[in-house]
């Protein structure tokens, strides 16, 4: 077992990859109540396209990655969340666009609990019935999204963004997709992408770290793995330009929702050059749009946003993205003033106070966030998938220069890679 | 490896008239404050509350500006800080909540902890004040702010039903508002009057201040004492809406939108509320029909019979109500009602097993323990003892949560009725 110790923050962190090639990572945090275990595959909703174990190239029904998380709760002889429940734990799981993670919390039993997470997301058990059975909640969980305008500007956006690249589908895909989804399918998604090479166990919380890596050793050696599979997943080639300049779609809403996107051109970094663009983008926007902003003050006093307005830069090796935006009683004079204000921020550039105060603020609500277990959870598996490390956030932060917030405040904003995605009422008077 | 339960111990006293609760402990990396200023619900109060908690924050009369203000938290390591106003029973509070990092982890020495106290003294006492009023620019952004929060309720279908059901429910009662206050009173509240509002609850409402974090009580004190010197009149007795209120007859209302799946929200009366003696047995009773996803409205609504992806009850335990909630297709309607009625038929006649009362315990305590992690539950557990006027100490809620058992349930079941149906559905199909 390695250790690595994150004085600035005072965080240790264990680590070992079992002879099966399950990464192990544990955070144990002094004092707390809670330990929080989050189990996740690389695999997610936008790996549709891949070959199986014997060879053959497959397309898989969209959503299905979400759909397999569902069914992973249900056993033959048993129901996972009411074991879990017996523990007193409570259990949830989610599907990104890239992974599939499964999770829990508990204050007591937490031996039980591991082994329960480890058991039951390693035991697949898909019949006919449960899956058609299936498609009846989802279905309706995909109904609740349709209402949802949030999600809804949120999606369009990325349609708007992505030309080919299945970040623009759906994670649960629709009523369509899913009632093409099999147990049969389930079975060959599982079997590629659920092999323990393939995932990562964070523990995070209160407990002995040695202890529990021998649990989680014990539990893993006693299970048999075939090989681990060579994963070759098929993307489609994204061209740089975004698809479409804007997509407007009607949802009843009390005042128009509106989202500005920035397709990142250049993809194709990895861990350390990945984080730092990832974190200099971050303190560019807040340095152009956060609360603290001439802009924001601006588009603020002149009614154009409300406090609902946000700004977020996503970033993975294959895509990365911005979006700003929020409600606003006018879409198109919002578009055309945040297109100006970014042109204007560009010829007069960052000046070192904002650049410093930025910096303080990130550094500040970075280890605000160190206060949550689930925030480190969360966090963690994404970092290390990405090949960095949540912790040295603080220190790569303190090295980004004024000059590098510059440059990429000229080569990120750029106006030919903006989409926009609008949601309003279809009658305002409703 | 069980957790040591340690209790929530916030060392309490009397502060420039307000009640200050200091928990100094070294697990946060952060230090918490919370300001609670107490007010009735009432028609009267509550648009001006809402509207009083937006105006604060823009400025402060050391920081006219908006953009210096945000600027200087900003400055403070990216302080946390926010006013807002939410509900707990009849009562409406003011919150004021600010955020600091602890200095110990942070490179450059800084005062942050009494900068962060000044802060918070800057918006209860040194407020920016023009010939007696609050600036017009500011008052005047933020009614228009406000009216756009309040119109946006119906963004969200979950949180529109759930306020919709409430006012049906409890028409005429103040619980009734929604807590960001009405459109139609926004017109008539000027800066002065609004000034004159904010000085007379800093004066006689009740305030409750918390402290939360890696922090010297005496520290904490001596800067309350100097940075917030609050001229505080006795706090006097709020006018409250009674809790509790019995059911006529069941009602039924239904509304419609342009949306795809129906909510089906049933507001149901329990008669029981945080300070009474069955409150531990009323938390029972709600996580075993809909708190968990082992629960009976889980099981049987969703996994039994696929008609909804969520079907839950939630619990408003300042005034005694049961929410519960379910997103379902509207064909399906009476089926899910007749689902749901069924359960808390299964609940009145006690039939509930072993297992569901084992697994509810255990995820009740799980629950209240995980409050220990954070600042902010600690902060609530101990203020909703404050203001319902029964402090439990969590060792004793854990114990009562142990103690109670299937009669104590049954007890709570059948004094739980069904006040009303409310069904948010799309605009096809009859009536």
């Amino acid at each position: 077992m390695q250790t690595t110790v994150f004085e600035q923050v005072n965080e240790t962190v264990y680590h070992e990859t079992l002879d099966n090639g399950l990464q192990v990572f544990l955070v144990p945090k002094q004092g707390f109540s809670k330990t929080y275990a989050v189990f996740t595959t690389r695999y997610g909703s936008i790996d549709s396209h891949f070959k199986t174990r014997s060879g053959e190239e497959i397309n898989v029904p969209d959503g299905i990655a979400h759909f397999l998380e569902h069914k992973m709760f249900e056993k033959k002889d048993r129901d996972v969340m009411h074991e879990f429940s017996k523990n007193g734990a409570s259990c949830n799981a989610f599907t990104s666009f890239n992974r599939t993670a499964y999770l829990f919390s508990c204050t007591d039993k937490l031996d039980d609990n591991l082994n329960l997470l480890l058991d039951y997301v390693q035991e697949p058990y898909f019949t006919d019935a449960s899956v058609e059975k299936e498609k009846g909640i989802i279905g309706q969980e995909i109904t609740m999204y349709d209402d949802n305008p949030d999600w809804k500007v949120y999606m369009n956006l990325l349609k708007a963004m992505y030309q080919k690249y299945p970040i623009n589908i759906e994670i649960a895909g629709t009523i369509e997709t899913i009632s093409h989804i099999t147990k049969e399918y389930l079975y060959q998604c599982y079997e590629t992408f659920y092999h323990p090479a393939n995932m990562l166990l964070l523990v995070v919380g209160s407990f002995e770290p040695e202890a529990i890596m021998k649990l989680i050793r014990e539990n893993q050696t006693k299970k048999e793995f075939p090989p681990a599979p060579q994963i070759t997943r098929v993307f489609p080639e994204e061209p740089a330009a975004p698809a479409q300049e804007k997509i407007e779609a009607f949802l009843t809403v009390g005042l128009p929702k509106c989202m500005i996107g920035i397709k990142e051109k250049e993809t194709g970094l990895t861990k350390e050059a990945l984080l730092r663009r990832d974190l200099t983008t971050k303190l560019v926007l807040d340095i152009a749009f956060g609360t603290s902003s001439a802009i924001y003050e601006r588009l603020y006093e002149s009614e154009l946003i409300t406090d609902s307005f946000d700004f977020d830069y996503s970033s993975e090796q294959d895509y990365a993205y911005t979006i700003i935006g929020g409600d606003t009683p006018d879409p198109d004079r919002l578009v055309a003033t945040i297109k100006a204000e970014i042109a204007q921020l560009k010829q007069k550039g960052i000046s070192q106070e904002e650049f410093e105060r930025a910096k303080r603020k990130k550094i500040g609500h970075f280890l605000r966030s160190l206060n949550s277990v689930e925030f480190i959870a969360n966090q963690f598996t994404s970092f290390k998938f990405n090949g960095n490390d949540l912790f040295s956030v603080v220190p790569t932060l303190e090295s980004i220069t004024r000059e590098e917030a510059e440059t990429r405040l000229q080569e990120h904003f750029l106006e030919e890679q903006m989409a926009v995605s609008i949601v309003r009422s279809a009658s305002p008077q409703e | 490896m069980k957790a040591q339960t340690s209790e929530i111990a916030f060392q309490s006293s009397q502060m420039n008239g307000m009640n200050v609760h200091i928990l100094p402990t070294a697990k946060f990396k952060t230090t918490t404050i919370v300001t609670m200023i107490e007010q009735a619900l009432s028609e009267e109060h509550v648009t001006k509350t809402a509207l009083l908690a937006n105006v604060m924050k823009r400025a402060s009369a050391r920081f006219p500006e908006t953009k210096l203000l945000r600027a200087h938290l900003d400055f403070l390591y990216g302080a946390i800080f926010d006013v807002d106003v939410m509900k707990k029973g009849e009562r409406q509070i003011l919150q004021i909540y600010m955020e600091v990092p602890n200095e110990k982890y942070l490179s450059k020495e800084d005062a942050l902890l009494e900068q962060a106290i000044q802060f918070v003294g800057d918006m209860l006492v040194r407020p920016y004040v023009q010939n007696n009023a609050f600036a017009e620019k500011y008052v005047t952004q933020e009614k228009e702010a406000l009216r756009k929060r309040i119109e946006s309720l119906i963004d969200d279908k979950m949180k529109y039903a759930n306020q919709r059901v409430t006012e049906e429910m409890c028409k005429g009662e103040p619980f009734s508002l929604l807590v960001q206050g009405r459109v139609q009173d926004l017109p008539a509240i000027t800066g002065q009057e609004l000034y004159r509002y904010f000085q007379e609850i800093t004066t006689t409402n009740p305030i409750n201040m918390f402290v939360v974090g890696d922090v010297e009580p005496q520290t904490v004190a001596d800067a309350i004492r100097t940075h917030i010197p609050l001229a505080r009149k006795a706090a006097g007795e709020l006018q409250l809406g009674g809790a509790t209120k019995q059911v006529a007859e069941e009602k039924e209302v239904v509304d419609r939108l342009d949306v795809n799946q129906a909510k089906l929200n049933i507001g149901c009366r329990t008669q029981v509320t945080y300070k009474d003696d069955d409150y531990p047995a009323l938390l029972l009773y709600n996580g075993i029909l809909g708190g968990f996803p082992h629960s009976k409205l889980f099981v049987n609504v969703r996994e039994k019979e696929s008609l909804a992806y969520y079907a839950v009850s939630r619990l408003e335990s300042h005034k005694g109500i049961m929410m519960i909630m379910s997103g379902i297709d509207v064909g399906k309607y009476k089926r899910a009602v007749e689902i749901i009625k069924e359960q808390l038929e299964q609940m009145r006649a006690g039939n509930i097993s072993e297992e569901e009362l084992t697994q509810t315990r255990a995820t009740l305590s799980n629950q209240f323990r995980e409050l220990l992690d954070s600042a902010r539950g600690m902060i609530d557990f101990t203020y909703n003892g404050v203001i319902s006027g029964r402090k439990r100490k969590l060792d004793e809620l854990l114990a009562g949560i142990e103690q109670a058992g299937i009669e104590d349930i049954k007890r709570v079941a059948n004094k739980v009725a069904i006040d009303t149906i409310y069904l948010l559905r799309d605009k096809k199909g009859e009536a």
